[in-house]
């Protein structure tokens, strides 16, 4: 298992941001629904050791990201690609790609290899050389998925990755999501449960800071069925359901 | 082979990739200026002595300099805050304090290569003009260290406080650091504190620093270490920055514990306590030598602990010369730039005087401070010759070199030669001599007039002393002369009024 979670929790002040959360996930792309606030962010924080958690259990890649040198470790094998993307608006998209692959310790020679990839990977290769300050917010987002893979992650964690990304592209990264589900674990922190239907293969319904529903997409759909949620679809069905039920 | 496909170890690739991208290089044109109206100006009014010039990189550079350095160090030091890639940069294995040293090492690679092409500009405007010595390196030093402590202080606070305002705020600090220093640094005295002497901004030296004799690098020795050591305690507080965020953060000691096991290896802990350490010393000791400092013999500040004996001997130059008209005028090579003008002023008032009793043979420059005394210009015996200095001549100093116009600075020479011989004083170090008494004046005047120099100051005079200047001067050169020699010595007593002269 390359996420292993136990009990974990996460308190801002009197919040509970995360509260007593246990997963586990292995290869494969893992879904994290839920409404705003039910936090996803944050377990997706705490799972890119961005923060530490308040208590719980936490190993990532079989090793303990409380310690030192397991972290770096870890985050040498992670890539992560947060909600609200910072950049720097002076690098063109290769050097932005080529900075954090530095800063993942690549070994120096694989570097313009592997960012050449990354870039060619999330179609931005005809704008490589394009100073981020002139790509459209859909490119930024792209940019920021090059980045999170040029290190060829066991540990990919993206959230929100499609927003801003047009249908077209949307499509092409769900494409690009399954493929690297193949080798690493993905988890995906999403409010876009299509994008869950079309590329997790298992999936978790968060509110509230809790896990409400941990299962498959075909699992979640089943829960909408002739319970009358509101919906377009079912597996949004699904989800209303679930949430229904959970705050009932 | 393209420049990224060059196997560059990574630091070195970060590095390329920051230098590359550095605000720096957007503000340099606007640097360049204010140095070249600022500095450049400036130092092409000294005269082109080597430690004069070299003074304006600490007096003039360093301001401009620091201003800049500071802002833009800021500017780069918050760049993860303002641009919101905390969380992003946070999950690379890559210690915060190794990133940061990198963006800091870019930043500080381009202030630097800014202020030794500004010091090279500096330098070949003097080398240009200069008749002899060459460049002094200590303020070079000086001030690359004073632009690396602002460019870290700068650096440290937009880590610390990131925000859109912060270059500006840092900027404006950095100024009125500077200021304070400078007002400290200038009231200092031999009987006052003297550690605001660690301000690398100062009064200008004299205009022969540095010619006769050397200057003591004890003071800049001290700034060196003062400057250098904050700048590595700094250092070494980026290192501890996220462990100062998470202790700050902790409630509790136990809190505190588990905040300190989470944040960085032990090793760069330690690393970064050490050099915390190092620089807190080298500043303190910096700060505790500067309170010990004293005037040296030669006009500079010395501190016993780092002097050198050999500082304070005569540096040996062999005079320029030149007598075209019998009068021989000598001044240091260094000086060497304003001989001829020099001679072309003294001549005329010197064969006025020819043949009277202690009436100068020639007039010969000196070292403007003997004993940590200015020297006062005046007539040496045997032979009679003019001394003076080239930082006073009679009542006037320190506004004659560099006034590329000699006629605004040639009635002040004739005046002080007169001066010397009609009170018969001979150059000696103090305070600036009394003036003239009435008839010495008149006489002065007359002889100025009959060479053709307006008296300086004809103003402040009394109309008695007007007239009296007025009908000597009406003489003819024969009769004035015989009259001098008749009541020279009555005169320099102070024994002649006004109405006995012709």
């Amino acid at each position: 298992m390359n996420v292993e979670i136990s009990d974990l929790t996460r308190r801002f002040g009197r919040t509970r941001a995360v509260d007593g959360v246990s997963l586990q996930a292995g290869a494969g792309v893992f879904g994290l629904l839920g409404p705003n606030g039910a936090g996803k962010t944050t377990l997706l924080r705490m799972m890119a050791t961005v923060i530490p958690p308040s208590s719980g259990r936490l190993r990532l890649l079989g090793r303990d990201p409380g310690s030192y040198g397991p972290r770096r470790e870890i985050r040498r094998r992670a890539g992560y690609l947060p909600q609200n993307l910072g950049y720097y608006p002076g690098f063109t998209v290769m050097e932005f790609v080529e900075y954090f692959a530095l800063l993942k310790d690549m070994p120096p020679r694989q570097v313009p290899r592997a960012v050449a990839a990354a870039v060619e990977q999330v179609g931005l290769a005809g704008k490589a050389r394009s100073r981020l300050r002139t790509l459209s917010g859909g490119m930024l987002r792209r940019a920021g998925i090059a980045q999170a893979i040029v290190n060829d992650p066991e540990l990919l964690l993206l959230d929100e990755p499609t927003a801003g990304l047009d249908p077209e592209q949307r499509v092409q990264f769900r494409a690009l999501l399954r493929s690297l589900g193949e080798s690493a674990s993905v988890v995906v922190s999403t409010h876009l449960v299509e994008d869950v239907g079309a590329a997790c293969s298992e999936v978790a319904l968060m509110d509230a800071g809790e896990i409400v529903f941990r299962g498959t997409p075909d699992e979640l759909t089943a829960r909408g069925e002739g319970s009358g949620a509101a919906g377009d679809a079912p597996l949004e069905r699904g989800y209303s359901a679930v949430l229904s039920a959970a705050r009932s | 082979m393209s420049a990224m496909s060059m196997p560059l170890p990574r630091s070195a690739r970060a590095l390329r990739l920051e230098f590359k991208r550095n605000a720096v290089p957007y503000v340099l044109p606007l640097l360049a200026a204010v140095f070249v109206f600022d500095t450049l100006r400036t130092a092409d009014g000294f005269a082109p002595i080597w430690a004069l010039r070299a003074s304006a990189i600490t007096d003039h550079m360093l301001f401009e300099f620091g201003a800049f350095a500071g802002g833009l160090a800021a500017w780069a030091g918050s760049r993860e805050g303002r641009r919101k890639t905390v969380d992003l940069v946070a999950t690379t294995p890559r210690p915060a304090w190794a990133r940061r040293s990198i963006a800091l090492t870019g930043t500080l690679c381009w202030l630097l290569l800014a202020f030794l092409a500004g010091v090279a500009a500096l330098y070949i405007q003097t080398a240009v003009q200069a008749t002899w010595g060459g460049p002094p390196l200590w303020p070079v030093l000086v001030g690359a260290v004073g632009v690396t402590v602002v460019t870290v202080i700068g650096f440290t606070c937009g880590v610390l406080f990131p925000g859109r305002f912060t270059a500006l705020l840092v900027a404006i600090g950095v100024l009125v650091l500077y200021q304070a220093g400078l007002r400290q640094a200038l009231g200092v005295t031999a009987s006052s504190g003297t550690s605001a002497l660690l301000s690398p901004a100062n009064a200008p030296p004299v205009v022969d620093a540095g010619v006769y004799h050397r200057v003591a690098p004890d003071l800049s020795i001290v700034q060196v270490m003062f400057m250098g050591g904050i700048a590595v305690a700094l250092f070494g507080v980026l290192g501890l920055a996220p462990e100062l965020r998470q202790l700050a953060s902790a409630r509790g000691l136990a809190s505190a514990r588990a905040a300190l096991a989470r944040s960085g290896g032990w090793l760069l802990r330690a690393v970064a306590v050490i050099l915390v350490a190092c620089g807190v010393a080298a500043s303190w000791t910096a700060f505790a030598l500067a309170g010990t400092a004293k005037p040296d013999p030669v006009g500079g500040w010395e501190i016993p602990a780092l002097h050198s004996a050999a500082s304070d001997q005569p540096v040996p130059a062999t005079q320029d010369c030149t007598s075209s008209s019998g009068f021989q005028v000598c001044v240091h090579p260094a000086f060497s730039f304003y001989l001829h003008d020099l001679a072309t002023a003294l001549d005329p008032v010197a064969a006025e005087i020819a043949g009277l009793p202690g009436a100068p043979t020639g007039a010969k420059e000196v070292a403007s401070v003997s004993g940590g005394q200015d020297v006062q210009s005046g007539t040496a015996a045997n032979p009679p010759v003019f001394e003076f200095t080239a930082e006073r001549v009679g009542a006037m100093f320190g506004q004659f070199n560099g006034i590329r116009d000699w006629a605004g600075w040639t009635p002040g020479f004739q005046q002080g030669l007169l001066d010397a011989f009609l009170t018969g004083r001979p150059p000696h170090p103090g305070p600036v001599p009394i003036l003239l008494g009435p008839a010495q004046q008149a006489v002065e005047d007359a002889l100025l007039t009959a060479v053709g120099s307006q008296p300086l100051n004809p103003n402040v005079h009394s109309a008695g002393v007007s007239a009296a200047a007025r009908r000597f001067a009406a003489l003819p050169a024969s009769a004035r002369h015989a009259w001098l020699a008749t009541h020279l010595t009555a005169l320099r007593a102070g024994a002649i009024t006004l109405a006995q002269i012709p």
